[in-house]
């Protein structure tokens, strides 16, 4: 038996021209099978087994994380899901407060203003990264001397290597308006100096690029897995056929690679929304509230004021936000991606 | 589908265009490169510095005189060693951890069937729609109650089952063929063969990537450490580099600097001897060799 | 297969360099570890580490020098009563070894707080209260003072004082009242102050000198200072600023608060609680000082908008258009002492914390100096304090104040990490200030720090009522939307107003009702 799987992963493993090795494989199975003993009949399970054990396994794997998910993490969450019903400063005891904190909520411009903070961070956060991860996965997968681009992964990479705040640390110092060396070197290009952290209108767009230098290495490695794996033999028919690089990359690659836009997007999306410690380190959330993040809203309130109660409020709307947002992602993803 | 037919000079020309092309992006790609790399050649020069010439621009990126003397502050004012060795023990130890784990839960909701999956799927996935701050106050008196608190485990533990690592994993599985488990299963296969022995290899990248990135992460984390750990010999590296910042922030930022260099080398060090690995695993996690 | 056997290899590699490094990790800590055991000071058994040491931490020089050794975990300090103490341990530790000479049967265990955010820090005590993990000392400045005790936190410590009045007498004596009526609340005093940080001007000497200034008169006015500040701002031939005459750092403490107070205004509206006569009656009797001063300050409501600090913020506003004040940028000190430091900034205002901070971001004696703060309509000065507090859910509460006690005595003081080496923030104790503190890192005019409470005793704390978090968020906030010029300082200033007060309507118990 365990011949036959080695047989079928080997063959398919090789790079055939042309002959798909599966139907050779497959063949060579159902030879197999016609002559079974007496005792793989014996051993031949009944459908309902079958389910069963199969069902069995399935918790049987899924058990570790569950279990563990579910003590560390579901507890606390559901604990700070109805503590937002409730009114604690930690120091005296809780008290109900029903439905207050959410009134508080929706009139709270601060809190609104930093959830469509929040929401237009995410749309240009995901959209850059993963359009520029994606260019330049592609632009690496053809270049040709292999340590260049070996050179060039890593060099995209480097940035995650980083801690989120040590970057921000780094890059506050960089985008000083007087002193910073970026606006140095915008200088040179006789671009007049940004007051990028000082002002409301340059702070988003500085966050954004620090994110990006920072996060889209790893979603252009991801797409370079995704590339790497394209069964070679179907993008060769295509080019055959004479389908131009434009058709190629829109009706093949990129559905090929759906299921890896699919998981970026998805990821992507549900870090964006939870953006903290770059708006926190480099600007505090100033000017005004120009880069408060939902999350710092929540943070401060919880934190700073010792209002846990409404900070879990906060915490509960971006969880229904979140919630929303990827339900949505899957929904269009079973439309749109493409699975072999 | 009608194919562009080419004449013989024509195609001549668009060889050269398509070189063209290749040099150009090239050199795109090696300028990105260098701004891209720029803060680190930054965060290095100044952590060689005085502090006091920091803000001098032209910024000098070839420090004149190399002030060795930033980063024996960082080893005098902090456990150094010690702390490292803290974050190698969790980073590691939760990699694997994590790698198990995930594998495990990502195959089964790729492909087991079992009743309540879906819903359980979902359980999982939304543990990650809540922003740790949130969540640390329930977690800490959990971890307190289990004896752990100011203890590494307090860090491991808890990270051990990932949401993110079985969403990961579970999308690599499902981009496995489902004719691989048929022929096993015809065969009478058990499902830990089928799992262990097809499965499992066709995943490398996938798990290659959650190590890389769960590495990273746990190396990086700073606000968990915070709150589980309270003495300075159990801190991670990450937390113990606050203390460089000094009351009011008045620590001289070269030290602070020196800090985030000292702390970042490990992790290149690891992805770049990873990067062996990495490269294989993306080249072989796949259906072409 | 080849390829699997490979990519197994291959992660072993990984996770061996992984091993690899924690293994020689651990034999560097080791050796260190036994270097340090060595050096045991003097007075310390060699044995039972744990037992002798407070926490666990490995004998160090006797030399107040915090040197970082690996330290063993902290062993269980059996039989011993553990202070839990939120305070940096290097800093803290010869305070406490001061105490347990005394008590050789209390160990100590310190909460780290170096380097990290006031909501980090209460993130971390909530957690630990939360948890059940009394905390007896906990550490609190002029922003959570009033917080915590209007919440039930910090424990009223006038039992205390007045049983241990003959002690303490010396201690009062020593300090300026204004500090200690900062840290009462309705009459009673929750903290004894420790360090305070009042705002004076800190200029480059060396750019002074070039051009042609000498020390300000101590009562230099605002226009003496613009003056100053404009000859000192430097541009290039394009136009650009290449030095800052003024530069500040957007929060509640410094920023343009001093401004605020040297107009004659506040941000919000001054009140002296009734009481505190059992104190300054006892300790403060013929300190002229003291006249009228009552059970600590309630700022009732706000008054963002008083012509005042409209005035005061069209001031910083104009010295932004004018190319003197850099962009106003969050954050601690640490860029501000960067350009300070290389001669970019001028003047900046600080406080004693900076004599200490400066000399570690490499500047030397004599390349700064300080002096009073401007002149406008008086010269009234802004200042935070800080100390420890005990908390009321502390188990060892007697023992606690025991410790509170050798903290702020002289010999506490003179040891403790933060005055030693170098001073990092200015010791509330008047016979403190001498010229040896100051004579290895400056500034020359050390004395203005305390004068600034000697001389002006009007100076009073920054304006911090229980919800002082909130209030920074909305000050800085707007001022950052003022100086970015997005709006002008009248409009911020009534938008703020505002705000503040659907804060203070938030919040109708700070204060008992008038």
């Amino acid at each position: 038996m365990g011949r036959a799987v080695a047989t079928y992963v080997w063959a398919y493993s090789q790079k055939e021209q042309g002959v798909s090795t599966l139907s050779t494989a497959r063949e060579r199975l159902e030879r197999r099978k016609t002559g079974t003993t007496w005792l793989a009949k014996l051993r031949e399970p009944t459908l309902k087994g079958i389910a069963r054990r199969e069902a069995l396994t399935g918790y049987l794997f899924v058990a570790p994380t569950l279990l563990g998910i579910l003590v560390f993490s579901a507890g606390p969450v559901i604990a700070s899901l109805g503590l937002s019903f409730f009114s604690w400063n930690v120091f005296s005891p809780a008290q109900l407060v029903g439905f207050a904190n959410y009134q508080r909520l929706f009139g709270d411009t601060r809190v609104l203003i930093s959830f469509a903070n929040t929401l237009r961070l995410v749309l240009a956060l995901v959209l850059l990264e993963l359009l520029c991860a994606l260019l330049l996965a592609m632009a690496l997968e053809g270049t040709r001397p292999a340590w260049l681009r070996y050179f060039f992964r890593t060099a995209f990479f480097f940035p995650l290597l980083m801690s989120g705040a040590a970057a921000a640390i780094a890059w506050s110092y960089m985008l000083h308006k007087e002193f910073g060396v970026v606006n140095y070197y915008l200088g040179l290009l006789w671009i007049p100096k940004i007051p990028w952290l000082a002002s409301a209108r340059w702070a988003l767009p500085a966050i954004v690029i620090v994110y990006i230098w920072r996060q889209a290495g790893f979603y252009m490695v991801l797409f370079m897995g995704g590339l790497s794996n394209m069964p070679q033999e179907v993008l060769d028919a295509a080019r055959v056929d004479g389908a131009t690089g434009w058709r190629r990359l829109w009706h093949i690659v990129l559905p090929l690679l759906s299921p890896t836009v699919f998981f970026a997007a998805i990821i992507g999306v549900i870090g964006a929304l939870q953006l903290f410690d770059e708006p926190y380190i480099m600007t505090r959330g100033g000017p005004g509230d120009a880069t408060r993040t939902a999350v710092m809203t929540m943070y401060e309130a919880a934190f700073k004021n010792l209002e846990l109660g409404y900070g879990s409020a906060i915490a509960l709307l971006l969880f229904v936000l979140i919630l929303v947002v990827t339900l949505t992602q899957f929904w269009a993803g079973e439309r749109f991606v493409f699975y072999q | 589908m009608a194919g562009k037919r080419r004449t013989a000079l024509g195609q001549v020309v668009a060889n050269w265009r398509y070189r063209f092309g290749r040099v150009a992006i090239t050199m795109v790609l090696l300028f990105l490169s260098i701004v891209v790399l720029f803060p680190f050649i930054w965060v290095l020069a100044t952590s060689l510095r005085e502090p006091a010439k920091s803000f001098s621009v032209p910024p000098e990126l070839i420090p004149k005189d190399f002030v060795w003397g930033n980063y024996r502050e960082v080893f005098r004012r902090i456990p150094f060693w010690k702390q490292m060795t803290n974050s190698f023990f969790v980073a590691t130890t939760v990699v694997v951890g994590q790698v198990i784990t995930a594998s495990l839960a990502g195959y089964a909701f790729a492909h087991l069937r079992f009743p309540g999956k879906t819903v359980l799927f979902w359980v999982i996935m939304a543990t990650m729609m809540i922003p740790l701050q949130a969540t640390i106050i329930p977690v800490f008196v959990l971890i307190t109650k289990l004896g752990l608190a100011d203890h590494l485990e307090a860090l491991i533990l808890p990270s051990l089952p990932t949401a993110f690592g079985t969403f990961l994993l579970r999308q690599y599985f499902l981009q496995v063929p489902g004719e691989f488990e048929e022929a096993a299963k015809i065969d009478g296969a058990s499902d830990w063969t089928i799992f262990s022995r097809v499965y499992l290899p066709l995943v490398r990248t996938g798990q290659a990537v959650l190590a890389v990135l769960v590495f990273n992460g746990m190396w990086n984390e700073f606000f968990r450490p915070l709150i589980f750990l309270t003495s300075k010999e159990r801190f991670t590296i990450t937390l113990g580099l606050n203390d460089l910042k000094g009351y009011m922030e008045t620590g001289s930022i070269s030290v602070v600097l020196a800090g985030i260099v000292l702390a970042t080398l490990p992790v290149v060090a690891i992805y770049l001897a990873g990067q062996r690995f990495f490269v294989e695993g993306i080249m072989m996690g796949g259906l072409k060799g | 297969m080849s390829s699997q056997v490979l990519s197994r290899r291959g992660f072993l590699r990984v996770f061996g360099v992984g091993i690899g490094m924690t293994v020689l990790a651990a034999c560097g800590g080791a050796a260190s570890q036994s270097g340090a055991s060595t050096a045991a000071a003097p007075g310390q058994q060699p044995t039972s580490v744990a037992a002798a040491t407070p926490a666990g931490q490995s004998a160090a020089a006797t030399t107040a020098a915090p040197v970082a050794e690996t330290q063993t975990p902290p062993a269980a300090s059996a039989g011993k009563t553990v202070l839990r103490v939120q305070a940096n341990p290097d800093e803290e530790k010869p305070t406490e070894d001061l105490f347990i000479q005394q008590h050789p049967d209390v160990a100590f265990d310190n909460l780290s707080i170096t380097g990290i955010d006031h909501e980090e820090v209460a993130s971390k005590i909530l957690s630990m209260v939360a948890a059940g993990q009394p905390i007896d000392l906990g550490y609190a400045a002029t922003e959570a003072t009033q917080l915590y005790a209007g919440q039930g936190l910090s424990l009223a410590l006038d039992d205390y004082v007045k049983r241990d009045a003959d002690t303490l007498k010396e201690y009062f004596a020593d300090v300026h009242p204004s500090l200690v009526e900062a840290m009462m609340y309705e009459g009673s005093l929750y903290q004894l102050p420790f360090d305070f940080n009042a705002a004076n001007m800190y200029y480059n000497t060396k750019v002074f000198a070039e051009a042609g200034f000498k020390h300000p008169a101590d009562d230099w006015s605002k226009d003496d200072f613009y003056n100053i500040a404009k000859t000192l701002t430097k541009k290039d031939s394009s136009g650009q600023a290449t030095a800052f005459g003024y530069g500040w750092i957007n929060r509640l403490w410094g920023s343009w608060m001093p401004w605020i107070f040297v107009n004659g205004s506040n941000l919000l509206t001054e009140e002296r609680a009734p009481g505190g006569a059992w104190l300054w009656d006892t300790f403060y009797k013929d300190d002229p000082a003291a006249k009228g001063r009552g059970g600590g300050w309630r700022w009732r409501k706000p008054k963002a908008n008083d012509p005042a600090n409209v005035e005061a913020l069209d001031f910083m506003v104009q010295l932004y258009n004018e190319g003197i004040t850099p962009a106003v940028e969050l954050g601690g000190g640490g860029t501000l002492q960067g350009f300070f430091s290389s001669g970019k900034l001028a003047m900046t205002p600080a406080g004693g914390f900076w004599s200490g901070g400066l000399h570690n971001a490499g500047m030397k004696r004599g390349d700064f100096d300080v002096q009073l703060f401007p002149k406008w309509k008086n010269q009234r000065h802004q200042f935070g304090t800080a100390s420890l507090f005990i908390f009321k859910q502390s188990p060892h509460k007697d023992l606690a104040w025991e410790y509170y006690k050798v903290r702020i005595s002289k010999e506490g003081m003179k040891v403790h990490g933060v005055f030693n080496p170098v001073t990092l923030t200015t010791p509330t104790r008047r016979s403190m200030m001498t010229a040896e503190r100051f004579a290895e890192t400056g500034p020359e005019h050390w004395q203005v720090f305390y004068d600034t409470l000697d001389k002006h005793p009007d100076t009073a704390p920054i304006p911090a009522p229980p919800v002082s978090n909130a209030e920074t968020t909305l000050f800085t906030s707007y001022t950052a939307k003022a100086m970015a010029l997005e709006m002008k300082p009248q409009e911020a200033l009534d938008a703020l107003q505002k705000e503040l007060e659907a804060l203070f309507a938030r919040n109708p118990k700070m204060y008992p009702a008038e």
